[in-house]
Formats: C-alpha cells, structure tokens, sequence
C-alpha cells in the first residue's frame, strides 16, 4: 500500500535545503551517497524483491559510466544524447548478465554473475577505447542553459531529482503488483509460476530495471567526476552496494537509502583508515545476517511498533481514484465451461520417466467440466508427478494433456495457470515473506508481464488495480473465513489454516480446473467437514476439481468418479462405490481379499 | 606441438591448485548446501600464514605449512561457529555472511601484512627438467604431487573411516543421519574445518607459483570457486576435474590472447553453466513439488 503522508514531502524539503548546510566538499560526498542510493536501489530491486542473486550491479553502474564517457569524451556526442543510449547500454548489459538466471539460480547465479563482472572489469583494463587502467579523463561537464552543472550545489540537485524519481519508482513498484510479483518469484519460483507469473520474463524485468537504475548513476557519476578508471567499477564497490543492500534490508527502498548515506558517510569519515573501513563494512555484514537479517528496515519497523502512528496519512489509492463501484468479489471472472463440451481435462497416454525409473507409464485420464474426481493410490503410484504434468511443471516423455479440448502438453506452468489450471501442494508452498492476503493478491493479478507497461504509460490504473485486488482478496478471505488472518505471514498460522490459504490462492485464480493435492493432509475433524463443503461450492460455481486424497472418507463422499493409480498405471476408474470393490485396487492397498470399505 | 604441451603443462599446475580450492568449497556445499564465499579468503590468509613462518620466523617450509593448515582449520570452525544460526533458516543469507567473512578476512590482511604482496622463493631448488621436449619445473612436479597426495587422503577420509562415513550420511540427508546418531552440526564444523585446510594447502602452495596479496582470494578464489561449479557441486571428483579444466583453459586463453583470458574464462564459463547447470559430474535435483 502506498501512502502519501508528511513524511515524504517533508524529507523532500529537507533534502532541498541541505546544501546550503554543507561546504564543497560535504555537498560532494552527498551526491555520492546519493548516486550509490540510486545504484542500491537497482540492486534492492533485483535481488531483495527479484531474489535473484546478481553480483555484477557494479558492473551495470560502470557500463552506464563508461558509454557515457566514451560517447562523450572520445566521440565528441552531446552527453545529452549519450546519457539515453549509455542508460539503455547498462540496461542491455544487465539482460545478459541476467540471461544465466533463466537457467540457474542461487548461488549458481551469483558466482556466474560475479564471473562477469571480474570478466567485465578485465575488459575496462584491456580494451583501448575504455583507455586501459587509466581509463577515461577529460569527460565533459552536462551543460544546461544558464546552469552550470560543473558547481557542485547545482549537480546536487541535478542528482536529487533522479534519486526521487528512482525511490518514487522503487517504491511505486515494491507497493504494487509489480513487486508483489516479484517477491512471490523470490520466495517460491515454482508456486509462483503455478499462479501465472512468467518466471522468466520477471527475472530479466528484475535485471533490466537494475541495469537502468545502474546506468543512470553510472552517466551522472561520469559527469560529476568527469574521469572514470577501471577500479572504481571493481569488486570493492559491488561489496560497498551488497553491504549497502544488506544493512539497509533487502527488501525495503528506505532501509537502503538510510543505509547508503551511513555506509558511504562513513567511508568518507575513515578515508584515511580505507582498511578499518572495510573491516566495518564486513563485520556489519556479517553481524546483519546473523542477528537483523531484515537489516535497518527490519529495526526500524519494531520501533515504528511501539510508537503511536504520528504522522497523519492518506492511502494513496484514495486520491483521485474515488470510491468507484467495486465489482462483485467473486462474480466468475471466466465463462464456466459449458455442460456437453469437450471435457475439462484429457491425459492421453502420459508417460514420465525420472533417469530411467518409470513413474507414470501410459496413463489416461478423462474428467467431464464440473466433476468432483478423486486421485488415489499407494504412496509412489504417481500421484503428484501426474498433478505435476497436468500444472506444467513437468514436461512428460509421452502423451498429451488437452484442457478443454486445447493441447498445453508440456507448456510451462504459467502458461497452463493462465489456460485455467490451479493447484495447491502437498508440501504447503506459500510465498512465506508476504501476508496471507498478499498470497491471494499475487494470485488474483491476471494481466500478463507486457500488461506492466501501465507502469509508465498510466500509473493511476495500477492504483485502480490494486484497490480492486484487494477488495476482491478480502472478499475471498472472508468467504473461505480467513479474513481474521489477512495481515498474518503464512508461517504463524496453524496448520490447517495455511491449508486454506493456498486454496484461497489457488482460487484466486480463477480457474476452471482446480488441483487439489493432499488437501486433507493434517486437518483436524472439523476442518475436514470444512474442506468438503468448500470442494462441492467450489465445483458448483462451475469449476472441474482433482482430488489426490489418502483420506478414504473425504474421497468416498466428495468424489463422484475416482481413479486409482498403482506403479505409475492407471489400474481403475469409476464411481467411488465400483473403485472399492474392484479386485484389483484392494490387492494394490492391502495385498489381501477384503473389500476396501471393510478395511476403512 | 610442443608448445602445445608446454601449455598444458603450466595450465596443470595451476589447476591443481584451482582442483584443492574447488574441493574446499564442494566439501563445504555437499555437507551444508553453502556455498562459502570467504573461502578464497581462507585461501589468502592460509598462504601468508606459510609465507610468514616460512620467511620471517625461518622455519622449514613443511612445519609452515602444517601450521598454516592447523591455524586456517580453526578458522574454518570460527566462521561456522558465527554463522551456525543461519545453517538452517536462509542460505542465501547465510552466502551473504560468508562474503562479509571474505571482506573481514581481507582487510585484517591488510592490517597484518600491508597492501603490498610478497613474492615467495620456491621451498625447493626450482631446476626445470627436460621431459619430452617440455620443460617442466620440479617445483611443478612438487605442486601436483602434493595436490595429488591431498585428494587420495580426502577420499580415504570420507570413504574408509567412520567420521567421514558419518559427513556423507550427514550431507546426504540430515534427518535420516540424526535419527542414525549422527552430530549434523559437529558434521558440519567438520566440513568447514577440512575446506579451511584444504584452502591452506591451495594458498601455501600457490604463493611461489604467483605473488601472495591480500587481493589473491578474489582471483583464485573465484577460479576455484567457477570450477567446483563447473565440475558439478559437491562432486569431489568433479572438483578435481573443474580445476584442471579451469587451470587448462585459462593457460590457452592467456597464452594466446592475454588480454582477455578472464573475459573467455567466465563467459564460457557463464554458457557452460547456462547450458548445463549440474555441471560434469552434477547430479540433477527435481524440485519436488
């Protein structure tokens, strides 16, 4: 939630009076911490949202630098012209740093990252157009009618601009879908695509805007300094930002502004002490992850807590946004599939091998639009790898998967959520660093990637958008009685409830094939009378739902057909009454003659 | 032909070294699933710890190196101690602490010895030997030699005794391991331990070959680190064979194209990864769902 309070303006005004407190050389070291702020911020967002563990934002700021000072210096362009184009090359360096995460990640990415930017400062140090270890002296000033930008105060302000641009940015996209998306990927890149992000398209995002926000400090600190060599790109200052980042709390765009302007405050104070300097910053680091893993943003919150809320503010979704007429909370946003059409969900001879160890072999399975169908089987018949085929997240060796009559075999999952597949997990997988209602929130976000564009083009709408997503959530919450919980992180919620959560996740959605996996598992008495009133509304509200369950009374009386899997095969099909005397699915679960109801 | 062998010889050398630091961090990442970026700190420090005792207290180069493996081995088991409460709440985190440990550990460095390297003298007359047409030095022979001595006592360790039975148990599955009676946490300071010395013996023996600085961990460091990747993590094996392909490459790169030998080096390294992300001897593991 954004919010427009005193606080901002008032920092605002602050920050515009500065100058006139600070001789020369402070108002130098002022523009630094602000450049590093406006660098940090590009890497907050890439690594604290995105979760993607980049290494080489130094070597962003050193491109947007370097063009800019080659464009300028050695090819005589306006630095007007250059700054664009050396702004869009730092965004163009960062997509290729950035290509590596489609594949890997961690801690896979984060040495192949820094590999680069090692690989990059190498480059500065050999080419001769970035003039070698000496780099690139004689960078022309900015010049600007009637300003000149050469005097310190005035490129104070120059530079003050952009940094509120960048933080207005950051903050815009941490409080909107954008980095609500962005969060989700970062905390479960698996369960966010099965709720439609596309996790690559959303990894490069991720880059591209840290490659901007690098570049566009890159080209003012070229102007400001007008000289640029090789070691200020270095390892040394990617550990000045990761320290940065890391103090300030990755994912807060405060958190990393207050910790910019200590951190490079206080490599001012100790530049004769550079070693100490260092030493402070590593054991800051270190103590920062072990004891405040959220960093100053994190301390910051817990004091806000115990003092009363000072500052007057308005949600900013108010403002010029108006109380429109909301639309009705889960009105279905999707045609439900009509009655007589092609069936919701057609496996065709599916066959999945994991290095050569059969998992499902030839299976078919056949559900009509808004049927209850059950899944069951001993543990390791295929289940889930089955569940896994159909969301998208595996690609079978054989066979197709037709939803609604349309092929999506081996599509990724984002592509299927978006088609109207949703899923929940055995293994709970919420997005464990947002609230409950940002878990359905994300979820109920269905615009795809290139829809972001609004960022630019129309702000007011992403606003609009938010305060639908949030009606619509609480709605959601509220009808699966989880509204109590809404501003709760998954974790501190009993067992049972985050069960729920993720069928509020999944619904949120919209889809028209619902996967339940194991939703039973866990659920007390009561909770599972619950859970079957939820399953049969849900499927009268026109949604087809599979059902993996080991709880034989869940399946027996919510089920309309079941099928059974043994060994990877479908080894019968039918009405829960037919699949409990059927010869073959007793010997699977009891190896002996006894009808499975007798045995329940 | 023979510059081609002459080569590889060197490209041999220096692998050997990036194998023993690639094997640091797998031991680390296959017991604790980290990847410890201050190891090739660890490295750095292990070499000026040989150097010092081994030129300003005049001790033979052996006991030097013992010491600088003891001293680094409770190094290791210092980080991890600091660290431990990250172990099982956030690795990324935990990555992050180990490379504030690498800045911490490379400004004492400075504090201690200065900014400025030392060059170190071979331990042994460095006569070059005539094999085949190529030369090799006996201080070469000296570094594969002990590097190969190393990897056959890790995998005895880790094979044939009971503690390092009970580490692969450890980083195979942590609750199966505690429910046999394994310590996970004293198997863990172990690892670290192992690939603290280990960076010794990589930093004791590189510093002839190059030039001991403070800044020598980022460029080892991240060679060793590259190929541990390269040769699929956690693999020891697979360590061993990153390092030499790692040591190879580089010596082409820089033999004929000097000036971009680490621009080569990590972009195909960065492919390789992007390509295959198990790397050699990686094992792909599903995300389960």
């Amino acid at each position: 939630m954004i919010r427009v309070g005193l606080g901002k303006p008032l920092l605002l005004a602050a920050m515009l009076a500065l100058p006139v407190f600070l001789d020369l050389y402070k108002a130098h070291v002022a523009v630094l911490i602000m450049l590093y702020a406006i660098v940090a911020i590009g890497l907050s967002l890439v690594m604290g949202f995105g979760g993607q563990v980049n290494l080489a934002q130094a070597a962003f700021f050193g491109t947007g630098a370097y063009a800019s000072a080659i464009l300028t210096a050695t090819y005589g362009w306006n630095p007007w012209l250059a700054a664009p184009v050396a702004v869009l090359a730092a965004g163009a360096m960062a997509l290729v740093v950035g290509l590596p995460a489609l594949r890997i990640q961690s801690h896979y990415l984060g040495i192949v990252s820094l590999g680069l930017a090692v690989a990059f400062a190498s480059l500065l140090t050999n080419l001769t157009v970035t003039g070698g270890a000496s780099g690139i002296s004689r960078v022309p000033p900015l010049p600007a009618p009637g300003i000149d930008l050469t005097d310190e105060y005035n490129y104070y302000y120059l530079v003050l601009a952009v940094l509120a641009g960048a933080t207005a940015l950051g903050l815009f996209i941490a409080g909107t879908t954008l980095g609500r998306r962005f969060r989700a990927m970062r905390d479960d890149s698996l369960a966010a695509a099965a709720v439609g992000i596309e996790i690559p398209q959303y990894r490069l995002l991720a880059f591209a805007l840290a490659g901007l926000l690098g570049g566009a400090a890159g080209v003012l600190y070229a102007h400001l300094v007008r000289y640029v060599s090789p070691d200020t790109f270095g390892l040394g200052v990617m550990f000045l930002l990761l320290a940065i980042v890391i103090i300030g709390g990755r994912d807060s765009i405060w958190g990393v502004m207050v910790s910019a302007a200590l951190l490079v405050a206080a490599r001012d104070v100790l530049i004769g002490l550079q070693t100490y300097q260092q030493l402070v910053y590593g054991a800051l680091m270190v103590g920062t992850v072990v004891f405040a893993p959220s960093g100053l943003a994190g301390v910051g919150a817990a004091v806000r807590r115990r003092l009363p809320d000072r500052w007057p503010s308005i949600p900013l979704s108010l403002v010029g946004v108006g109380q429109g007429k909301s639309s009705p909370a889960r009105a279905p946003r999707r045609s439900p599939a009509a009655a007589g059409g092609p069936p919701a969900i057609q496996v065709t001879d599916v066959t999945m091998r994991f290095r050569g160890v059969l998992a499902l072999g030839d299976v078919c399975l056949e559900v009509p639009a808004r049927e209850i169908h059950g899944i069951i089987g001993p543990n390791g018949s295929g289940k889930t790898t089955l569940f896994n085929i159909v969301s998208g997240i595996y690609r079978p060796n054989g066979g197709s998967v037709l939803l609604h009559g349309r092929d999506v075999t081996g599509r990724p999952a984002y592509t299927i959520s978006r088609a109207g597949v949703a899923r929940t997990f055995q293994n709970l997988r919420l997005f464990r660093r947002l609230t409950v209602l940002e878990n359905v929130m994300v979820a109920l976000d269905r615009d795809p990637a290139y829809a972001h564009a609004r960022y630019l083009l129309g702000p007011w709408s992403v606003l609009r958008g938010e305060r639908r997503y949030r009606v619509q959530a609480l709605s959601l919450l509220q009808e699966l009685g989880l509204d109590g919980a809404a501003g709760e992180l998954p974790a501190s919620l009993p067992y049972g409830l985050q069960r729920r959560v993720e069928i509020a996740r999944a619904l949120a959605t919209d889809p028209t094939l619902l996967l339940l996996d194991e939703p039973a598992a866990g659920l007390t008495a009561g909770e599972l009378d619950g859970l079957s009133a939820i399953i049969r509304r849900v499927r009268d509200d026109g949604v087809t739902v599979l059902v993996i369950e080991h709880n034989m009374g869940l399946v027996m009386s919510v089920c309309e057909r079941i099928t059974v899997l043994a060994h990877g095969r479908v080894i019968a099909v039918g009405s829960p009454v037919e699949v409990a005397r059927d010869r073959n699915v007793v010997e699977a679960y009891l190896g002996s003659d006894l009808p499975l109801e007798d045995a329940m | 032909m023979t510059g081609l062998l002459q080569t590889v010889v060197g490209g041999l050398s220096m692998g050997a070294v990036y194998a023993l630091v690639a094997m640091g961090f797998a031991i680390v990442y296959r017991t604790i699933g980290l990847v410890n970026f201050a190891h090739a700190d660890v490295v750095m420090i292990g070499a000026y710890v040989t150097v010092t005792f081994f030129l300003t207290a005049r001790l033979p180069f052996a006991l030097s190196f013992l010491i600088a493996i003891i001293l680094t081995g409770a190094l290791g088991l210092v980080i991890e101690r600091i660290l431990r409460p990250l172990e099982s709440r956030d690795l990324d985190l935990m990555l992050i602490g180990t490379i504030g440990f690498g800045i911490v550990l490379e400004s004492v460095a400075i504090l201690v010895w200065g900014s400025f390297g030392t060059a170190v003298p071979t331990p042994i007359p460095n006569v070059p030997l005539h094999v085949g047409g190529v030369i090799v030095t006996t201080y070469q022979f000296l570094v594969v030699g002990v590097a190969a001595v190393v990897m056959v006592l890790l995998f005895l360790f880790l094979d044939r005794t009971r503690l390092g039975t009970a580490m692969q148990a450890a980083a195979m599955d942590r609750l199966a391991a505690t429910a046999m009676g394994v310590n996970v946490g004293a198997a863990n300071a172990l690892a670290f331990a192992i690939g603290s010395s280990i960076a010794a013996v990589a930093g004791g023996l590189v510093g002839p070959l190059l030039y001991v600085s403070p800044g020598m961990g980022a460029s080892i460091g991240i060679r060793g680190f590259a190929a541990a990747i390269l040769g699929g993590f956690g693999s020891i094996p697979g360590a061993i064979v990153g390092g030499l392909i790692f040591g190879l490459i580089e010596a082409f790169a820089s033999s004929h194209l000097s000036a971009y030998a680490d621009l080569i080096t990590f972009v195909v390294f960065a492919a390789v990864m992007t390509v295959r992300q198990t790397g050699i001897f990686g094992e792909r593991t599903g995300d389960r769902a």
